[in-house]
């Protein structure tokens, strides 16, 4: 056996000489590489959870401020909505005040045509039964008719205060005895005699006149009172009972 | 067919006789280094395929000493990378037709366990000081240190062995097959010398590992 001293010595510094080329040719830079690679990534993950966290920090924020808006949003719609029913209840209450104004003015006015319309009514009924009274009367026999009246002026006269009467015989007043028909002059010394009788004047100067519109009946005029009992005078009470009961 | 223990010489430098598997050595040297030097130009932190093989190669290293010496594989990794590799290589070179791994040569696997014998004095002196370093051989107790100090020379005495003995073994069964029957047959046996020497070159660096973090567990612990 022959042991090779030499060759053992140089391969000795070959595998030397070769694990110091490997370790700055080949181990070392592709170590290095690796641990850039790695710290490259772990520095990106770093990197990567910092703008998550930034993104979550920001995320927090938008939806704050997105909450914020939409407090605000509620503020400014309930505002207006309040300041939407404040005007709609103004608006209510100046429409009602005047819808009420107008309905009052209207009734006023309905009130005013109807007292008109009811006056007009009225002058036409009382006209009509005016026009009716006198087609009746002038049917009806005048002489009876005349007695009744005259009945009725002695009933009135007989009516007054006795003052008064006594008041008429101690003046020796002129009395007019109205009718609506002439008096037969046969007839007037009777009515005289009856009316200055009921008056306890029996010398009494009695005028006599006829007047159409009476429609009926009779009128004593003196010089300080009024009896009537014909027709128009009726009618014309009636008349004024009908727009007194139609005043407001 | 020369004898195993012989080494035939190329030429002579002087009195320095310059031996076949000195330049099969020196070969790959040049080879290895190349491919370092175009791996080391090319390095770019998107890495290519290339690139990705080769990391993944110093990534296997790394898990390695990392599982078997339960250290922080910087400092270890040049040197047991670099054994597996050439180990690898060397083994592998005998598939180049007239080329005989020098790792078949006891000079140059003698070479390769003196270097580990150093290593394992080094990392252990380096790690916890030349007083920790001996006290080692003091584990588990004083009495071991006779015995302990001749395991440190026979364990790489049988380092030595097993790498030459499993190469040269090798290459002499596939000469003889050649020699016997030259078409198609040796192929098989190639195959299993492509395994064998890849399994060697992994156990020669193990066990690298394994004996320089006994060196360094004192240390440690």
């Amino acid at each position: 056996m022959n042991f090779d001293w030499w060759t053992l010595a140089i391969q000795t510094v070959n595998v030397l000489v070769l694990v110091w080329l490997l370790q700055r040719f080949f181990w070392r830079p592709i170590a290095a590489m690796i641990e850039k690679r790695r710290a490259d990534a772990a520095s990106l993950l770093a990197e990567a959870a910092a703008k998550r966290e930034q993104a979550t920090a920001a995320l927090a924020d938008a939806e704050r401020e997105r909450n914020e808006l939409v407090q605000r949003q509620d503020l400014a719609v309930a505002a207006a909505q309040a300041a939407a029913e404040n005007a709609r209840t103004a608006i209510l209450a100046t429409a009602r005040q005047e819808a009420e104004a107008a309905v009052a003015a209207a009734r006023v006015a309905i009130d005013k045509e109807r007292v008109a319309v009811e006056s007009e009514w009225a002058e036409r009924a009382g006209a009509l039964a005016l026009q009716i009274s006198q087609q009746l009367v002038s049917r009806l026999d005048g002489a009876s008719i005349q007695g009744a009246f005259l009945n009725g002026v002695l009933d009135q006269i007989g009516k007054l205060p006795e003052s008064t009467r006594q008041a008429v015989a101690a003046q020796h007043a002129t009395l007019e005895l109205i009718s609506a028909v002439p008096i037969e002059l046969a007839e007037q010394p009777r009515y005289g005699e009856l009316i200055a009788r009921a008056f306890g004047q029996p010398g009494a100067i009695i005028t006599y006149r006829a007047d159409a519109e009476l429609i009926a009946g009779l009128e004593l005029h003196g010089a300080h009172l009024i009896i009537s009992n014909s027709w128009r005078a009726d009618l014309a009470r009636i008349h004024f009972n009908l727009a007194d009961a139609n005043q407001p | 067919m020369n004898s195993p223990l012989d080494s035939s010489v190329l030429f002579t430098v002087g009195p320095v006789p310059i031996s076949t598997s000195v330049a099969t050595v020196w070969a790959i040297m040049v080879i290895l280094s190349i491919v370092a030097v175009v791996v080391r130009r090319g390095l770019a932190l998107v890495p290519s395929t290339t690139q990705a093989l080769f990391e993944l190669v110093v990534d296997a290293v790394d898990s390695q000493i990392r599982a078997t010496m339960r250290v922080d594989p910087a400092p270890y990794r040049a040197f047991i990378g670099s054994l597996f590799v050439f180990i690898l290589v060397c083994n592998w070179s005998a598939l180049v037709p007239g080329m005989e791994p020098p790792t078949a040569n006891l000079a140059t696997d003698a070479a390769l366990a003196l270097l580990v014998f150093v290593a394992v004095i080094w990392f252990g002196v380096r790690a916890g000081g030349v007083r920790d370093f001996l006290a080692t051989f003091a584990s588990p107790s004083p009495v071991m240190i006779p015995l302990n100090f001749i395991e440190s020379l026979t364990r790489t005495f049988s380092l030595l062995v097993r790498l030459f003995g499993n190469v040269m073994s090798g290459v002499y069964v596939i000469g003889i097959v050649l020699s016997l029957a030259g078409l198609l047959v040796p192929i098989p046996l190639m195959a299993l010398e492509l395994l064998t020497g890849a399994v060697q070159a992994y156990i020669f660096a193990v066990l690298a590992m394994v004996f320089i973090a006994g060196a360094i567990e004192r240390d440690k612990t």
